[in-house]
């Protein structure tokens, strides 16, 4: 019902520029400015809620603005000699078919995942690993994220990239934020922050709208460290307790003007308008299958409870060493959704 | 790493930004750069048309045109866009121009806020030469004449059409003696 409001729009939208080309060279005398583009954006930036496709016609549909954070892949790299208008489009049509395979959900770093990937080594053909996120980039159908964890006392960081074909499932067992956007300091951090256990259990959220902010300040082992971690204004740490020398040098080589630099500001920046732009592009077809997913959920949820399963625990998320894990969405009534094992046909 | 700051929304510039800043030597180094800036975009708002060096000019356009398009989207209770007029404006009383005289003006614009205009290349001296920035709407007399384009009063489409309607009679009529000719022949 969204969609054909929207093509409704996109369709009377061609037409009226159609009518407006013709009229042009009829009536046109200097070229005005048009002020109430200006005033429509205005009312767009207030609007924080989706606007759906009216019947008249210069409604634009516009993403609410917490989008950027949940999606930032979806934004270009902002260096300028590397945008590529069309290459980014084309992007995102990739980037949400993927999607519409592989479900990739909300995260932030900080967040507990577990991430399946389709292995051929491995007995079981999947490699299951669940870490805490300490740092996500990378922009396009090249984000990644990183994830780790404590095995075994040995520290183990897995690079995962977000739109890779092997990867069969991301689930977040816990999402929430920290302190910092990069928790590279877990490194030399004391072992039990980065420890989580293999077969956590997803935990369910009381309040679904807001995503916690977990205010935990780690504790770091004595020096050598890995970077200078007193240069760089860490939030989630605690004090780090160094002698007053390696603070006096961080004063003396730290760029206090860079806060006031606007233009470098606005070079590592997408621009809020072209954020509108990408995100209106996109969020339609990110909201359907986010709704269709909802409704396969409640089906298997329903179906679950009736089927009988054979050779399998009653815990989906337990990993085995023997035997095979099957996934929950291959429970679902016959006919509902194919889960895809064989490689990503291009 | 390779994704877009999502901390801040700022809106896009309607100026050629390059993707390098320029660097300005001075004795205090990268620190000086911003501070020498700093008193261009200063002049730039208090006297509203400056003439400098080319290379300074186009820098500071770039911050100015930030700044204004900063406090035009948030307005003067955002506590960082007041933290960056504080910081680029010299003097406090432009802060209140900039807030309550500039915005106004810029509101609806769909165009830069500032104009570059390139200067002359004196000889002997400073090879890239001199620039005029101004910001748009000032008192002063223009630089540059303003060009209109004529092509659609009415006067001029009345033209074109009797242009057109000669050239055609003009082809109907050779057409009529070429074939009167053949005819003949």
């Amino acid at each position: 019902m969204l969609r054909r409001a929207v093509l409704q729009t996109f369709r009377q939208g061609l037409a009226q520029s159609f009518f407006k080309r013709n009229a042009v060279s009829l009536s046109e005398t200097t070229v005005t400015h048009q002020p109430i583009e200006t005033s429509n954006e205005a009312d767009e930036k207030s609007v924080s809620k989706q606007k759906p496709g009216d019947e008249s016609g210069n409604t634009v549909v516009v993403a609410p603005p917490e989008f950027r954070f949940m999606y930032p892949e979806f934004l270009p790299d902002p260096a300028m000699e590397r945008r590529n208008r069309l290459k980014e489009k084309l992007e995102r049509i990739d980037m949400l078919q993927r999607r519409s395979v592989v479900e990739i959900p909300e995260f932030y770093t900080g967040s507990v995942m577990a991430v399946t990937v389709a292995d051929a080594n491995s007995p079981n053909k999947f490699a299951r690993f669940v870490g805490i996120c300490i740092q996500r980039g990378g922009s396009g159908l090249r984000a990644w994220f990183i994830l780790r964890n404590v095995v075994d006392k040995q520290g183990v960081e897995i690079l995962y990239e977000m739109y890779c074909p092997l990867i069969q499932k991301i689930e977040v067992l816990r999402l929430e934020r920290r302190l910092d956007e990069s928790l590279l300091y877990l490194r030399d951090a004391l072992p039990e922050y980065s420890t989580f256990p293999l077969d956590m259990e997803p935990e369910r959220r009381l309040n679904n709208s807001v995503v916690p902010i977990n205010p935990l300040k780690v504790k770091l082992r004595p020096r050598p460290w890995l970077e200078r971690w007193e240069r760089q204004n860490l939030q989630g740490v605690e004090d780090l307790n160094l002698p007053q020398r390696f603070y006096d040098k961080a004063e003396k080589v730290a760029k206090p003007w860079e806060k006031y630099d606007l233009m470098l500001q606005y070079r590592k920046t997408i621009p809020a308008e072209e954020q509108e732009k990408i995100f209106a592009d996109v969020h339609s077809q990110l909201q359907q299958q986010e709704f269709k997913r909802k409704i396969r959920r409640q089906h298997s949820a329903l179906n679950d409870s009736h089927m009988v399963r054979v050779g399998r625990d009653a815990n989906p998320n337990q990993t085995r060493i023997s035997g095979s894990i099957v996934p929950s969405c291959m429970l679902s009534s016959a006919g509902d959704m194919t889960f895809r094992l064989e490689t990503y046909h291009y | 790493m390779n994704q877009a700051d999502l901390s801040k929304l700022v809106s896009a510039l309607r100026i050629a930004v390059k993707p390098k800043p320029r660097r300005f030597s001075c004795p205090e180094g990268p620190a000086g750069r911003l501070e020498k800036l700093r008193a261009t975009v200063t002049a730039l708002v208090k006297y509203e048309r400056i003439e400098l060096n080319h290379p300074r000019a186009e820098e500071a356009q770039g911050y100015a045109e930030r700044l204004i398009s900063d406090a035009i989207r948030n307005g003067d209770c955002h506590k960082h866009t007041m933290e960056m007029a504080d910081y680029w404006l010299n003097e406090k009383q432009l802060v209140h121009k900039l807030f309550k005289v500039l915005v106004p003006r810029y509101q609806n614009y769909n165009s830069s806020f500032t104009r570059l205009v390139l200067g002359p290349k004196t000889y002997p001296g400073y090879y890239v030469g001199t620039a005029i920035l101004e910001l748009k709407g000032n008192p002063f007399p223009a630089l540059q004449p303003e060009t209109h384009n004529y092509h659609y009063w009415l006067h001029n489409v009345l033209l074109e059409e009797a242009k057109k309607e000669f050239r055609s009679a003009r082809q109907d009529r050779n057409a009529g003696t070429t074939e009167s000719v053949t005819a003949e022949s």
